[in-house]
């Protein structure tokens, strides 16, 4: 098909969508949520951040699952085939490296920060994964060369990590009462504060590595 | 073990265990095959307890943590999710073995096995979910996990297909989650059933309805919008084929079943569920029109799986046709899912022992040298139709007994008339195997796969005499609205 004419269909369906969504939402008066449910069950759980409580407590298992998303996309990828070379030459010059050397220390604090946050304000997995992943990035950009990648098992671990004792904590709810995805009363804080940390580690190198865009070993160095 | 009585110890280990196999098959690809056996085994036997379970007890909706919906996520585990993971317990344990004699040893074909514990995991999570929104998460791991088996066999046809299905996939997913978000703003919950008792029948309802409808029915890959499916599952390797007709389909043709039965029960007028089959009509002769006119063997399977998503389609009319109406359709997907798998693992023997080529002109020789193979795809073939002593023949009986009782006659037509077209392009497909003509067994094909693809033609007879259990356990399901 001419590409035009699909663009001007798929634009003008966008556009009654868009114009369908507007006159239906237009009068509808906004639902308040599950905030007031939320506010009342704070006392109940570990966490003094509502959005974490809800992301690792109240709707853990999403959380879960949503890892769970993160790690088949890796494991996808590597299905797909070995990564390129990395295309990007190394940056000529000690500023990049000097200024990188610095900045990756920086962001891995403020990476931990972000998650050991999560518990009060602001902040969690997600996040600090997010940022850690970023300083991976740079790393890998820097010394496009040499990518100093731990061994094929320790990167199969390190993505795994997460969605594993995530899982294991939500068994272990099971013979201890508050059944599958639940805490023990009175150790939640410490548990989530576990889940998100191994979580973030997860995240971040997963982040890395879907970067590479492939797996970074051959096929004969599955273990 | 203490508390294993109850219905949330079921659901719960129905997640663990795939969940916990994919993630072990992940880190060791090379353990594959013996970590998915195990696995499988297991699943299998724990879908059967979780059976048993609404057989005895009833239906059961649990909350995840000890928190309640609307703050918490519940499970539901009754009749209709039990069946389907009964299915999906029955045609993974089948498809498994199989594929101990289809993936090769090496690195690359052994990621299959962590793919299909994900696929797996994915799916028990769809069926037991009771919460809109955990439902689209379950959605994005089947489409993930379903893009990489399609990709799995390499070669450029392959990877476009994956692609593709990757996008038609993401749209249906982007057109569910607004659905999800329309609901939530008018609603503040997630809970399908706090959803259902909420109801609803505003201009926001509609949109999120047919959103949500139009999402999965791309999923499902009803007419007009299967133009994925064929070259999708017709260039997967043959597991994946036989795994993404038979189930991933039914997913998501589980969760609109599930919307309509609950969340838009207000909505459902006969005008709109007319609508709904009359779309699953054009499937059946479109797909079928299809696969006549198909020279290869697995896009005629795959058309084929075209056709009969279009009968599933048949659900929602009969929703208001009477209580119960449903679950002759429901009880289809059983019939379906053994049929097709069985028909993609006996293509794949085919085609490998042809050298790769599934042109039915070539494929006719090898059929003639292959016995097992050929039965096999006889008595698969059979049940596709609805002839007698299949599970096929009684899920197509149910069928039109209910469009009979309920007044609906006209169903019953276009039932038969998919019925006869389904026979033609079946017949086409084995016709040249029972003329005379010279036979060669080609290639060499592990005795396993074909002795697995015969276990499975036979599960196709005898799951006949299912029908009874098989509706007894549907019709464990609490439905308020229509079709309750």
């Amino acid at each position: 098909m001419n590409p035009r004419p699909l663009s001007l269909l798929s634009g003008g369906l966008s556009a009654l969508l868009a114009l369908l969504l507007v006159s239906a939402l237009w009068d509808t008066p906004v639902h308040e949520g599950v905030s007031a449910s939320v506010a009342g069950a704070m006392g109940h759980t570990g966490v003094a951040h509502p959005v974490t409580a809800v992301l690792l407590d109240f709707r853990a298992y999403d959380t879960l699952l949503e890892m769970a998303v993160v790690l088949l996309a890796v494991l996808a990828t590597w299905s797909l085939g070995r990564c390129d070379t990395l295309p990007a030459r190394p940056v000529q010059g000690p500023v990049m490296r000097g200024g990188l050397r610095h900045l990756i220390p920086l962001a891995v604090l403020t990476g931990g920060y972000l998650i050991w946050a999560g518990g009060a304000g602001s902040g969690g997995a997600f996040q600090g994964g997010a940022v850690l992943a970023a300083s991976g990035v740079m790393w890998v950009l820097a010394w496009p060369r040499r990518p100093d990648l731990p061994a094929p098992l320790g990167l199969r671990v390190g993505v795994t990590l997460g969605v594993a004792v995530f899982l294991a904590i939500g068994v272990a709810g099971l013979p201890l009462g508050p059944g599958f995805m639940g805490y023990p009363p009175g150790w939640s804080y410490g548990l989530i504060l576990t889940v998100e940390t191994a979580a973030a580690c997860s995240i971040a190198l997963s982040l890395v590595l879907l970067f590479l865009g492939g797996r970074p070993w051959r096929d004969a160095e599955d273990g | 073990m203490e508390g294993m009585s109850d219905g949330l110890t079921w659901a719960a280990w129905l997640l663990i265990v795939p969940l916990a196999g994919a993630l072990l098959a992940g880190v060791w690809p090379r353990a594959g095959r013996w970590i998915a056996l195990a696995t499988s085994v297991l699943v299998a036997l724990l879908a059967l307890g979780a059976a048993a379970q609404v057989w005895t007890q009833g239906p059961q909706v649990v909350s995840l943590g000890g928190w309640v919906p609307p703050l918490g996520i519940g499970l539901r585990l009754d009749g209709l999710a039990a069946f389907m993971l009964l299915v999906a317990a029955l045609v993974g344990l089948f498809v498994g073995g199989y594929s101990l004699g289809y993936i090769p040893r090496d690195g690359h074909g052994e990621r299959f096995w962590a793919l299909w514990l994900w696929l797996w995991a994915a799916l028990n999570a769809l069926f037991l979910s009771g919460d809109v929104f955990n439902l689209y998460v379950t959605l994005e791991l089947v489409v993930l996990a379903s893009t990489a088996l399609v990709a799995l066999s390499g070669g450029a046809a392959a990877l476009l297909a994956a692609m593709r299905y990757l996008m038609v996939g993401l749209l249906g997913s982007m057109a569910y989650l607004m659905g999800v978000a329309l609901l939530y703003t008018q609603h503040g919950v997630l809970d399908l059933g706090l959803l259902a008792q909420r109801g609803g029948e505003g201009t926001a309802m509609m949109l999120a309805a047919t959103l949500m409808s139009v999402g999965l029915m791309a999923k499902a890959a009803l007419f007009p919008l299967h133009v994925w499916l064929p070259p999708a599952h017709g260039s997967a390797p043959a597991p994946a084929s036989a795994l993404l007709s038979a189930l991933v389909v039914k997913g998501a043709f589980y969760i609109l079943l599930r919307l309509w039965l609950t969340v838009f029960q207000d909505l459902a007028h006969p005008g709109v569920m007319q609508l709904l089959g009359g779309m699953g009509m054009l499937a059946v002769f479109w797909g079928g029109f299809m696969s006549l006119s198909a020279d290869r063997l697995k896009p005629l399977v795959a058309y084929s799986t075209v056709a009969q998503v279009g009968y599933l389609f048949l659900a929602f009319p009969f929703l208001l046709a009477g209580p119960g109406g449903w679950h002759a359709a429901v009880f289809l997907v059983a019939a379906h899912a053994t049929a097709k798998a069985c028909l993609f693992m006996a293509a794949g023997n085919l085609q490998e022992a042809n050298g790769g080529d599934d042109r039915l002109a070539s494929v006719a020789e090898v059929m003639r040298a292959r016995p097992l193979t050929s039965f096999a795809l006889g008595i698969a073939g059979a049940s596709l139709v609805g002839l007698p002593f299949t599970v096929g023949f009684v899920a197509k009986w149910i069928l039109l007994q209910t469009a009979i009782t309920s007044g609906a006659a006209f169903w019953a037509v276009g039932v038969v008339a998919g019925g006869l077209l389904t026979g033609a392009y079946v017949f086409r497909l084995l016709g040249p195997a029972f003329r005379p003509g010279p036979g060669r067994s080609g290639r060499p094909v592990p005795v396993l796969r074909e002795g697995v693809t015969l276990a499975l033609a036979l599960v196709c007879v005898l799951l006949g005499f299912a029908g009874s259990a098989g509706l007894r356990l549907i019709a464990a399901t609490p439905v308020a609205g229509p079709g309750g």
